[in-house]
C-alpha cells in the first residue's frame, strides 16, 4: 500500500486544481480554495501517519504562509538561479527561523533549484548553491531540471508515469529522464522527512 | 520495498495549533510583512432587489403615519407597502 497524499491548492492560480481537472494519480486528493482561517484545520485533519500533506503556497509574503509553515514538517523553498528568486526566497528562510523561534521547535527547511539546464550547470546556479550552502542553507540535490514534461503534466494531468505509457500523450522532451530527475528529487526530500 | 511504501512509513508529527500558537505564528510573520491577504469584501450595501418605484400621492395624515409605522418597525416604507400587498392580495 502507498502513501495516502492530499495536496492542498493554496496558490491564486490554483495551478494544482487546473492540473487535477484532467486527473489525478491514484491515492492522491486534493483541496483547494484553503484560506488562512482553514489552512491549519486542513492540514491538521489531513495528516497522519503514512499521510503526505504537500501544501502549495502563495508566491506572496500572507498570513496564509506563516500559518502553513507553522505545520510543516519540512519547508520546500523553490528557487529558479535568479538574483530576484534568491532576494524573494530568502524571505521565506528568514520567516521559517523566526517560526522555529517562536515555536520553540525546529522546522526543517530547503531550496530547490528550478527550471535549470539539463545539460550544464551555470556559473550562476553554481555560485548561487555556494552562496546558500555558506549560509548554512540546505539546497537539495538534484535541482529541478527544465524539462517538457514537467509543463505538459499541467495538460494531460495524471503522472509521469502515465505519461510515459500513454502513446496518446504526446511531449517535446524526453519523459524518461524527467521521471529520474523527480523520483531523485522524491528521494531526496523523502531523506529529510524520515 | 518501493519509495510509495517508505512514503507510507514515515510517522506524524503532531504539533501544537492552539490560537495562541496560531496568534504567535501572525505576529512573527506580520513582523516580517507576512500579512493577511484575504481578499477583501466589496465595500457598500449591496443593490437591493425592490427596483420598482411606485409614486402615489396620500393624504398627509396617511403619508405621515406610514412613515411613523414603517419607522416603528424597522423596515422601510416599501417593505411595509409589500406586507399591505400580502395582506390585501390574501384576503
Amino acid at each position: 500500500m502507498g502513501a495516502e497524499v492530499t495536496v492542498l491548492d493554496c496558490d491564486p492560480n490554483k495551478s494544482l486544481s487546473r492540473w487535477a481537472s484532467h486527473g489525478m494519480p491514484k491515492g492522491v486528493s486534493l483541496l483547494s480554495d484553503i484560506g488562512r482561517s482553514e489552512i491549519v484545520p486542513a492540514i491538521r485533519t489531513a495528516d497522519g501517519d503514512g499521510k503526505i500533506v504537500i501544501v502549495d503556497l502563495e508566491g506572496i509574503a500572507s498570513q496564509l504562509v506563516s500559518r502553513a509553515i507553522s505545520q510543516a514538517d519540512l519547508v520546500i523553498v523553490p528557487m529558479q538561479a535568479t538574483a530576484l528568486d534568491a532576494e524573494i526566497g530568502s524571505e521565506a528562510l528568514a520567516l521559517v527561523r523566526e517560526e522555529e523561534d517562536a515555536l520553540g521547535r525546529e522546522i526543517r527547511q530547503a531550496v530547490v533549484l528550478t527550471k535549470t539546464s539539463a545539460a550544464v550547470k551555470s556559473r550562476v546556479q553554481r555560485e548561487l548553491e555556494e552562496q546558500l550552502r555558506g549560509a548554512g542553507i540546505d539546497v537539495i540535490e538534484p535541482s529541478l531540471v527544465a524539462r517538457a514534461a514537467f509543463s505538459e503534466i499541467f495538460a494531460y494531468g495524471g503522472d509521469l508515469t502515465a505519461m510515459m505509457n500513454d502513446p496518446e500523450m504526446m511531449t517535446g522532451g524526453k519523459v524518461e529522464k524527467a521521471l529520474k530527475n523527480a523520483q531523485s528529487f522524491t528521494e531526496a526530500v523523502y531523506e529529510r522527512l524520515k | 520495498m518501493n519509495g510509495s511504501n517508505r512514503l507510507a512509513g514515515l510517522t506524524a508529527r503532531p504539533k501544537e495549533t492552539s490560537a495562541e500558537e496560531v496568534r504567535r505564528v501572525d505576529e512573527v510573520g506580520e513582523a516580517r510583512g507576512f500579512l493577511d491577504r484575504t481578499p477583501r469584501k466589496k465595500p457598500g450595501r449591496k443593490p437591493s432587489p425592490r427596483t420598482y418605484q411606485l409614486h402615489p400621492k396620500v393624504f398627509p395624515r396617511v403619508g405621515e403615519a406610514i412613515a411613523a409605522e414603517a419607522e416603528r418597525l424597522g423596515i422601510t416604507q416599501g417593505q411595509l407597502i409589500e406586507r399591505m400587498w400580502d395582506t390585501y392580495s390574501s384576503n
